[in-house]
C-alpha cells in the first residue's frame, strides 16, 4: 500500500530524513519507535505534504501512485490520514463543521455524493459514542479548550468518520490516561484493522502496543530505519532503551 | 447635488486613513443602472420596509409602517454628516412600543445621495433596524439616535455596493439602562468610512459598535468610532475585524472616553486584522482616555496572517487550500458578525461575508 524508498527530506534547509525506506502492505500494522528528535514526526509531516518539509530525494508510492506529486488535501482524498502529535486548535469552527467539510471534500474529490447534514450527524454521533467522547464536544470549536487526551480522542473520532485507508498516527498515545488509552487502542483496531487498511503507529512507548498489536516494529534513528523486528522488539526497546539496539 | 465638495484633509489625525479621493470619484461618477433588484436585498423577515433609490424614497416599493418620511436638516457638526440633508426617515417610538425589524435598502446609480435619519425610542421601546447599501455612487448618511430609559435598539448595516463610496455617520445618545448595538459589515467593492460617536448618557447604559470590514484590490474601508462614557455603570463594546486582500487597506480606529464621574465603567475594545496577502494593509488604532478611577477597560489590537498550522491541519483532512482559507477567514470575522442578535439577519450577513470570501480567495 505504501512504499517509501530512500527518502531524504529537509526542514528549513536541514536534512532530517536521510535515506529512509519502508514498505507497508494492506492489512498490516507497523510501529515506529525511536528517540526524541529522530525524525518520526518529520516522516509523518513529509508524507502528509506539510509546507516547509521538502523532499530532496527518494520516492513514495501510495496504492501505486506517486504520493509526493499530490497536494496535501489530495493525499487525504486518496485515503491517507495523519493523526497529529499536537492537534491544532481552530477557534470559530465547530468540530462538526470541520469534519463534515473534510469528509465531503474527500467524497467530492473521489466523485462520490456528499453526505447530507442528517446522515453526517448520525455518523459523527456514532463515532463519538464509540470513542467515549461526549456528543456535546462535537459542537465545540475544534480542539479549543480540549485537554491533551481529549484532543487525541478527537483525532480518532475524525479518523472514524473519515474512514481512511492508511492512518499514520503520531504519538496518539501520549497524554492519555489508561482509560483513554484503552478507548483509543480499541478505536484503532475497530476502524483500521481490516484487510484493505493499514496503520503506521509512531510511538515512544510500548503501552499502546499492548492494545494495538503491531505486525512489525521499526527503530527510527537519525533519519533512517536502523532495525526492524516483530512485537518483541518493542518490549526489548522498553527494557534496554535505544542505545544497545543501535549498537 | 454637492457641487463644491469640502472634504476633510488627510492632514487631520482623524482623517488620515480616509479615502476622500475615492469618495470624490464616486460622487463625480456618471449615472448608470444600479444593476440590482431591490427585492433580492430585503431579507425574508416580516416588518416595515423602505426603499431609497439615489436618496429618494420609493413609496411604491415600501411599507414604511411607523417610519415617517420628511425633509430634514443635517443637524451635525461632522464634516460628512453635515452634508446629509434632504429627504430622510424617522423612526420614533412611544413608551414600550416595539417596531419589530425595520428594513431599509439604499440603491445608488451613481452621483451622490444624501439621506438624514433619526431613531428616537422612548422609555422601554424596542426596535431592530437593518440597512443595506447596494449599487454605485456615493451614499452619505447621517443617523441620529436617542434611546430613552431601558430602550433597546439593534442595528445591523451591510455595505454591499459594487463600487463607489459609502460614508455613514452615527451620533447616538444612550439613556439609563438602555441598549444600543450597531454591527456593520463592509463586504462590497465600495470604499467606506463608518464614523460613530456614541454617548452613554444614562446610568447603566450599554453600547456596542463593531463589525467586519473586508477589502480587496485597491479598496480602502475604515471605521472610526468613539464611545463616550458620561455616566456611571456603563458598558461599551467595540469589536472590529478587518480582512485585507491584494493591495487594499482596512483601518480601524476605536476610542473610549471615560468621564470623571463615569465610575464602574466596563469598556472593551478588540481590534483584529487579518492580512490575506502581504501587500495588503491593516491599520489599527485603539485609544483610551480615562478620567475616572474605578473602571475596567480591556483593549487588544493585533494584525496577523492565517495560521499556517491550522491551514495544514485542514488540508491534511482533505479540505482544499482555497476552501480552508475561506473557512478560517470566515471564523475570524464570525466573532464580529456573531454579535447580531437576530438569527435571520446574522445568517444573511454571514452569507454576504461568505460570498465575498469565495471571490477574494
Ligand atoms: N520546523 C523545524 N525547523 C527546524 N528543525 C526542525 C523543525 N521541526 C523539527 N526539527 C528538527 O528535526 C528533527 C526531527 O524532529 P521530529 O521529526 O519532530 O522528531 P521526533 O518526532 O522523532 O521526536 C529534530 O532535530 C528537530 O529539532
Ligand atoms: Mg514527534
Amino acid at each position: 500500500m505504501l512504499r517509501i524508498e530512500n527518502l531524504h527530506a529537509t526542514v528549513d534547509g536541514k536534512e532530517i530524513l536521510k535515506g529512509l525506506s519502508l514498505a507497508i502492505n494492506a492489512g498490516e500494522v507497523h510501529a515506529i519507535m525511536g528517540p526524541n528528535g529522530a525524525g518520526k514526526s518529520t516522516l509523518g509531516y513529509t508524507l502528509g505534504g506539510r509546507p516547509g518539509y521538502a523532499v530532496t530525494g527518494g520516492t513514495v508510492t501510495f496504492d501505486g501512485q506517486d504520493l509526493l506529486e499530490l497536494a496535501p488535501h489530495e493525499r487525504a482524498a486518496a485515503g491517507l490520514f495523519l493523526g497529529f502529535q499536537y492537534p491544532v486548535e481552530i477557534p470559530g469552527i465547530s468540530n462538526l463543521q470541520f469534519v463534515r467539510e473534510a469528509l465531503n471534500s474527500q467524497r467530492r474529490a473521489r466523485g462520490q455524493a456528499p453526505l447530507s447534514g442528517g446522515e453526517f450527524l448520525k455518523l459523527a454521533r456514532a463515532e463519538a459514542a464509540a470513542l467515549g467522547m461526549d456528543a456535546e464536544m462535537l459542537k465545540r470549536p475544534v480542539n479549543v479548550g480540549f485537554s491533551g487526551g481529549e484532543k487525541k480522542r478527537n483525532e480518532m473520532v475524525q479518523m472514524g468518520i473519515i474512514g481512511p485507508k492508511l492512518a499514520i498516527l503520531d504519538e496518539t498515545d501520549s497524554g492519555l490516561d489508561i482509560d483513554a488509552l484503552k478507548a483509543v487502542g480499541e478505536g484503532i483496531n475497530r476502524i483500521m484493522r481490516a484487510p484493505d487498511k493499514a496503520v503506521l503507529l509512531i510511538t515512544h512507548y510500548q503501552r499502546l502496543l499492548d492494545y494495538v498489536r503491531p505486525d512489525f516494529v521499526h527503530v527510527l534513528e537519525a533519519g533512517r530505519i536502523t532495525r526492524t523486528g516483530g512485537p518483541e522488539l518493542a518490549l526489548q526497546l522498553e527494557r534496554e532503551g535505544y542505545a544497545p539496539v543501535a549498537a | 447635488m454637492v457641487s463644491v465638495l469640502e472634504l476633510p484633509s488627510p492632514r487631520l489625525e482623524e482623517w488620515r486613513w480616509a479615502d476622500m479621493g475615492a469618495l470624490r470619484a464616486a460622487a463625480d461618477a456618471p449615472q448608470r443602472a444600479a444593476g440590482v433588484d431591490p427585492k433580492s436585498l430585503f431579507l425574508d423577515i416580516d416588518g416595515p420596509r423602505l426603499l431609497f433609490v439615489d436618496g429618494a424614497f420609493e413609496p411604491a416599493h415600501s411599507m414604511p409602517g411607523p417610519v415617517t418620511i420628511a425633509r430634514m436638516a443635517a443637524e451635525s457638526a461632522h464634516p460628512l454628516g453635515s452634508l446629509a440633508e434632504g429627504e430622510g426617515w424617522t423612526l420614533s417610538l412611544d413608551r414600550e412600543a416595539a417596531a419589530g425589524t425595520v428594513q431599509i435598502v439604499h440603491i445608488g446609480s451613481g452621483c451622490d445621495s444624501q439621506v438624514p435619519a433619526r431613531i428616537a425610542l422612548a422609555e422601554s421601546a424596542a426596535a431592530s433596524v437593518v440597512e443595506t447599501f447596494a449599487g454605485h455612487g456615493w451614499a452619505n448618511r447621517l443617523t441620529r439616535i436617542a434611546l430613552g430609559t431601558g430602550a433597546r435598539l439593534m442595528r445591523a448595516v451591510r455595505l454591499v455596493q459594487a463600487d463607489g463610496f459609502v460614508s455613514i455617520r452615527d451620533e447616538a445618545e444612550v439613556g439609563e439602562a438602555a441598549s444600543l448595538v450597531s454591527i456593520f459589515l463592509g463586504a462590497g467593492g465600495a470604499g467606506s468610512r463608518i464614523d460613530g460617536a456614541v454617548t452613554l448618557a444614562g446610568k447603566g447604559a450599554f453600547a456596542e459598535m463593531g463589525g467586519a470590514l473586508l477589502t480587496r484590490h485597491e479598496q480602502k474601508q475604515e471605521a472610526a468610532v468613539a464611545m463616550r462614557h458620561a455616566a456611571p455603570d456603563g458598558t461599551s463594546r467595540q469589536l472590529w475585524r478587518a480582512v485585507a486582500a491584494d493591495s487594499s487597506t482596512a483601518s480601524l480606529a476605536a476610542r473610549a472616553e471615560v468621564a470623571r464621574d463615569a465610575q464602574k465603567t466596563d469598556g472593551e475594545q478588540s481590534l483584529r486584522g487579518l492580512l490575506l496577502q502581504r501587500t495588503a494593509t491593516v491599520n489599527l488604532k485603539p485609544e483610551l482616555e480615562i478620567f475616572a478611577d474605578d473602571v475596567k477597560c480591556a483593549h487588544g489590537a493585533t494584525v496577523g496572517e492565517l495560521d499556517a498550522r491550522a491551514l495544514f491541519y485542514l488540508a491534511s483532512r482533505g479540505i482544499p487550500e482555497g476552501r480552508a482559507k475561506a473557512l478560517l477567514t470566515h471564523a475570524f470575522v464570525g466573532d464580529a458578525i456573531g454579535r447580531i442578535g437576530d438569527e435571520a439577519v446574522r445568517e444573511a450577513f454571514a452569507a454576504d461575508a461568505e460570498a465575498w470570501l469565495e471571490v477574494a480567495l
